[in-house]
């Protein structure tokens, strides 16, 4: 199962070739083909941890049943950033540092808060929207700074 | 470090996009290159030169203003 999916994700990581035969993730039609797929797989099941009631490795199953979609997504996002040229690649790494930066000093202080019980118990999916935020924020201005 | 990018192109009245047609990068990178807001990689910088049907120094000026090694 695991050596399946390493073939999968080492072809889909692969970068773009023209004479390849184009797949059905191919471009942003297939990400978001992909995107709405591991979606609805998240969705269910955290509809399904939420309501249903299930035995200990049941749960944990269906706890990580959005794994492989996500992993698929992964790959997916790394084939367009290898397919991108070097400026474009320049242009998202900047974005990538100042999204990476800004969680890590928002993770340190929030830490801190807690610490003088200032805030609540955070959910950690609101990190990564944080980190998608600052992430946008990174690439206006790395596109600002190179025009 | 400059370049002739810009003079090159209108002589031949290409426009970036057309440019960057040729060199397979986006209209974005000719655009950051022509304003010397960014310095292309080497194998940028010889496709952008073969475009011309010039070398890398008849497009790309190194300006030092010490003399290396001297």
């Amino acid at each position: 199962m695991y050596k399946l999916l390493l073939v999968m994700l080492t072809r889909l990581t692969e970068p773009d070739r023209r004479t390849r035969a184009r797949g059905v993730f191919e471009g942003a039609r297939g990400f978001v083909l992909a995107l709405a797929a591991a979606s609805v797989v998240d969705a269910s099941a955290a509809w399904a941890l939420e309501a249903l009631t299930l035995t200990f490795p049941s749960r944990i199953l269906v706890a990580l049943a959005p794994l492989p979609g996500n992993l698929a997504l992964i790959a997916l996002v790394l084939r367009r950033v290898r397919a991108l040229d070097e400026f474009q690649r320049r242009v998202h790494l900047d974005a990538v540092v100042i999204a990476f930066l800004a969680t890590g000093v928002a993770a340190f202080i929030y830490g801190y808060l807690r610490k003088a019980a200032a805030v609540p118990p955070l959910n950690a999916v609101h990190v990564w929207i944080f980190m998608s935020v600052t992430y946008g924020i990174g690439y206006a201005i790395a596109a600002r700074h190179y025009r | 470090m400059k370049n002739r990018l810009r003079v090159l192109r209108a002589e031949r009245d290409w426009t970036q996009a057309h440019l960057a047609s040729l060199v397979g990068v986006s209209r974005q990178a000719i655009v950051a290159v022509e304003n010397g807001k960014y310095e292309p990689g080497l194998s940028l910088a010889f496709r952008l030169a073969r475009a011309f049907g010039k070398t890398v120094e008849d497009v790309f000026v190194w300006e030092d203003s010490e003399p290396a090694g001297v």
